[in-house]
C-alpha cells in the first residue's frame, strides 16, 4: 500500500508570502489569513426555524442572527449566511461539528466547512478604499458598523463578509470568508488592489 | 439595474441570475399534451409589468419573485419565491 503523508496546508500556501509589498511608506492595508478555525454551516430544516433559534440560544447564550449580522459570544461568532442559516466560527474544537449534536437533533442540518473556506482579515487605513474596488457593498462606518455582515460577491466570487471588532488602534477589520478553491484567485485580486496603498501580508492563528 | 433582495437589501444586478417568467404553473399530470407543451415551451413576450423569477446566487442564494416593467426596468415588488427555502423574511 502506498504511503501517504497527510500534511495540513492552507489553500493559500502557494501564494501567501509573509512580508511587505506595493507602495513604499506606511502600509495602508493589512491582509491576514486566519488559519486553523472551526467552521460549521447551520441550516434550519423546513418549518424548524424557531426550534433552531431556541437551541442556538441555549447553546450560545445569544440569539443567532436572523438578518445579515455577525454576533459574537465568549468563544464563537455566529454569522448570518442566508435566510434560515448561519455559520458558527470558533477555535479549539469546542464548537466543532462533533460538539454540536444538540443543534443537529431535529431542527437543523449541519455541514463542516472548516477546511472548505479560507478566512482573510482586511484592515488598515485604506482597507475600505481597497475593498471598494471589488465589492459593491457600502462599507462606510455609518452603514456597515461593527457586526454588520453580507452574503455577497467580490470579483465574481461568492463571499461572506462581516465587520469584526475594531483593532486596539481603532482600525476597522473586515473578515472575508471565501470557498477554498477560489481563495487563490481572490487573494491575487486583493493583493493587486492593495498594492497602491502598500500592503502587509501575514497569517495568524487568532480570530480577528 | 439593482434589485432589493428581501433578505440582503439593495444589490447590483451582477449578483442575480434571471430565471424567466414566474407565471407558468406546472399542469396537473392528466392535463394533456397541449397544456404541457404550453407550460414547457410557450412564453408571453410581455411589454410592460411582468412577474419574473430571479436567483440571488451571488448573495444569499434565495429564489425571488420580482415584479418588473420590461419597458422601463422599474421594479415594483420583490418577494421570496414560494419554496425558496425560507418560510418568511427574517424568520
Ligand atoms: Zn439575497
Amino acid at each position: 500500500m502506498a504511503e501517504f503523508s497527510w500534511d495540513v496546508r492552507s489553500p493559500l500556501d502557494r501564494v501567501l508570502a509573509v512580508g511587505r509589498y506595493g507602495a513604499h511608506g506606511d502600509a495602508g492595508v493589512t491582509l491576514t489569513e486566519i488559519r486553523n478555525f472551526d467552521l460549521v454551516q447551520v441550516m434550519a430544516r423546513r418549518g424548524k426555524t424557531a426550534e433552531l433559534a431556541k437551541a442556538a440560544k441555549v447553546r450560545f447564550g445569544v440569539a443567532a442572527p436572523e438578518t445579515p449580522k455577525a454576533v459574537g459570544t465568549a468563544d464563537a461568532t455566529l454569522i448570518w449566511s442566508g435566510p434560515d442559516q448561519f455559520f458558527i466560527l470558533s477555535k479549539g474544537r469546542k464548537h466543532a461539528m462533533a460538539a454540536l449534536a444538540p443543534l443537529r437533533a431535529g431542527s437543523a442540518s449541519l455541514s463542516d466547512q472548516s477546511h472548505a473556506r479560507v478566512l482573510i482579515a482586511v484592515s488598515g487605513a485604506k482597507a475600505r478604499a481597497m475593498l471598494a474596488k471589488m465589492s459593491s457593498i457600502d462599507l462606510h462606518p455609518s452603514v456597515f458598523a461593527v457586526g454588520a455582515a453580507a452574503a455577497t460577491s467580490m470579483d465574481h466570487t461568492s463571499v461572506t463578509l462581516w465587520r469584526g471588532n475594531d483593532q486596539a488602534d481603532g482600525q476597522a477589520v473586515f473578515n472575508v470568508l471565501v470557498f477554498a478553491t477560489f481563495a487563490e484567485s481572490l487573494w491575487h485580486t486583493m493583493l493587486d488592489s492593495a498594492a497602491e496603498y502598500g500592503v502587509v501580508v501575514g497569517h495568524s492563528e487568532d480570530l480577528a | 439595474m439593482r434589485i432589493v433582495c428581501p433578505f440582503c437589501g439593495e444589490r447590483e444586478l451582477g449578483e442575480f441570475t434571471y430565471l424567466g417568467d414566474a407565471k407558468p404553473v406546472r399542469p396537473a399530470a392528466d392535463a394533456g399534451e397541449e397544456a404541457v407543451y404550453d407550460y414547457v415551451y410557450l412564453r408571453d413576450n410581455v411589454a410592460g409589468v411582468m412577474s419574473e423569477n430571479w436567483y440571488h446566487g451571488g448573495g444569499c442564494r434565495a429564489w425571488l419573485k420580482v415584479t418588473r416593467n420590461t419597458l422601463t426596468h422599474e421594479i415594483s415588488a420583490v418577494e421570496p419565491a414560494a419554496g425558496a427555502g425560507a418560510a418568511k423574511v427574517g424568520a
